[in-house]
């Protein structure tokens, strides 16, 4: 328990085989039971409950690491903008307090702005840091997707899975047929010549 | 000592930004009220999610080779018929050319599958069909603009015999050389995992990646000068078509997405001729009749060196690259596109028509 307790990744694991366990113990429990008063829903009532419990805990290891990146991100959008503000103050003292120096003003302010910008978001920096952020999201986005094809499984609907593979096959077949009327026709034109 | 006077027209400025920040709910529409698109077309053909418009004559002879228009995957058609005095297929139709145009319309969760295959093979070629069919030709002119000419570009190389003219208007062609932010964001951008989680590219992400595309100058400038324009009747029109344009965009086809950013950002497969679209190598070279590359000098969305390789690449010994003096929606709905691209389009491609 001790050692569990030393790092943030041991505490993630100890949270996740604790609730592991307890939920592996009510699904054991409570199958005898279920498994006599009733077939299906009750059953799966004490599986899923496993499923969703993994999926969550996790889930609260990605949503760690999203928070990582996102601040990550916004120090790297307020340094700019910090940078860019000392830049403008730098090269702005000179500009005079009137109509002409107000337009001076924006200008040097939006172009040192767009410049210090640009410049982090083509950063390899920037790259790389947003795309492990988009990447956790996803991954959390995952989560999400298979705790509802859980439910929606209990409830007897089809998951995500079982819809994209009607899609694929309404794809393959929409081919076909694609295919079977290009010959048709290529086949009507040569009886025209 | 007197250079740091402060001047009065300031608080005359300030005070009337407030004035024009609270006027222009009145003097303007609200933005996505905005009629655009004056120019009467019929949908000839219509296949899933794809339509192919027919815009209705103008003249009483028209040019024998008709012009298919490929639009982009990214936002709506409709910015070549955004206002009539700006509009590129008007002038087309002025100029006597039959123009028909390609909607690819909204993409939903069940069109995830499309590919280059299915826009390039069975779309675009059923479209290339049916207007040799009505209108009794064997090839027509191409024109793609933005991602539609790098559709236009692929097809015209796996289908070379039913191109009369290709003209590529701000080509996406060489991914490496793309110079935008865009392209730093795609080199890293793991597309297996969104396409896999979300299925099609979300218009969301499209949006995120205009708004790092010159932040300040898009998102801070432009709005103040509207409100310093807000007396300027047609400004405003002009401003709020566009801006309902710009934030009007289709999710992109989950597989569509993914073979484009790996075969054009990622890997530039297409400029190097390594690209396959179901199991035919996509060759530029294959590219042999009279090609316009039109380029936008201050595109930043498609950056001129990402569009220029395409007339290099191409076999053609009839061709010619032009660079215009102005953005990526300027080359297709300005005055200066009115003035300058459209006629010596139109002379170019009446020669070859």
């Amino acid at each position: 328990m001790n050692n569990y307790m030393e790092n943030e990744s041991n505490i993630t694991d100890y949270y996740k085989k604790t609730a592991t366990f307890w939920s592996d113990m009510m699904g054991m429990m409570s199958s005898k039971s279920t498994t006599l008063s009733a077939v299906g829903p009750l059953r799966n009532l004490s599986t899923n409950l496993k499923k969703i419990t993994n999926e969550l805990t996790e889930a609260n290891k990605e949503t760690v690491e999203f928070n990582n990146f996102l601040i990550k991100y916004y120090k790297q959008l307020s340094d700019t903008w910090t940078n860019a503000q000392k830049e403008v103050a730098s090269k702005t003292t000179k500009i005079p307090p009137n109509e002409e120096g107000t337009e001076a003003y924006k200008r040097v302010w939006i172009d040192i702005f767009e410049n210090n910008f640009t410049g982090l978001f083509d950063s390899k920096k920037f790259s790389e840091n947003y795309n492990n952020l988009v990447s956790t999201e996803l991954d959390l986005l995952k989560r999400w997707n298979t705790i509802t094809d859980v439910m929606l499984k209990s409830a007897n609907l089809p998951t995500k899975e079982e819809i994209e593979e009607i899609y694929e096959e309404l794809h393959i077949l929409k081919n076909r047929i694609a295919k079977l009327e290009l010959s048709k026709k290529q086949s009507e034109k040569n009886v025209r010549k | 000592m007197s250079e740091n006077k402060f001047d009065p027209r300031i608080i005359g400025n300030l005070l009337n930004f407030g004035r024009s920040f609270i006027q222009a709910p009145m003097k303007a529409s609200i933005p996505h009220d905005v009629d655009i698109g004056s120019t009467q077309f019929d949908v000839a053909y219509k296949e899933d999610k794809m339509r192919l418009l027919h815009f209705r004559p103008l003249t009483s002879r028209q040019v024998r080779t008709p012009l298919l228009i490929s639009y982009a995957i990214i936002n709506r058609y409709y910015i070549f018929d955004i206002d009539p005095k700006k509009s590129w297929v008007k002038n087309l139709l002025e100029q006597g050319f039959d123009v028909y145009l390609i909607d690819w319309g909204t993409p939903s969760k069940i069109d995830k599958f499309l590919g280059f295959d299915e826009y390039v093979n069975r779309y675009m070629d059923n479209c290339v069909d049916f207007i040799c069919d009505e209108t009794n030709v064997d090839k027509v002119s191409i024109q793609g603009y933005c991602t539609g000419g790098t559709l236009a570009a692929v097809y015209s190389s796996l289908h070379p015999e039913r191109v009369k003219n290709l003209i590529a208007t701000a080509p996406v062609i060489d991914g490496w050389k793309d110079t935008t932010v865009v392209s730093n964001i795609a080199k890293y951008f793991d597309v297996d995992k969104l396409v896999d989680t979300i299925g099609n590219m979300p218009p969301e992400f499209i949006y995120y990646c205009f708004s790092i595309l010159k932040p300040f100058e898009q998102g801070v400038e432009k709005y103040i000068k509207f409100l310093d324009n807000i007396d300027d009747e047609k400004f405003v029109e002009r401003f709020l078509k566009i801006e309902k344009w710009a934030g009007e965009t289709p999710p992109i086809p989950g597989e569509l997405f993914k073979q484009w950013i790996k075969g054009i950002y990622q890997d530039n497969l297409l400029i190097q001729n390594k690209m396959y679209v179901k199991n035919e190598l996509v060759s530029l070279k294959n590219i042999d009749m009279p090609v316009f590359t039109q380029v936008a000098v201050g595109d930043h969305l498609v950056s001129p060196e990402c569009s220029m390789p395409l007339h290099y690449a191409v076999s053609s010994t009839d061709k010619i690259l032009k660079l215009y003096p102005t953005g990526h929606v300027g080359m297709i709905a300005s005055s200066f596109s009115q003035k300058t691209v459209l006629p010596e389009l139109g002379k170019w491609l009446k020669e070859r028509s």
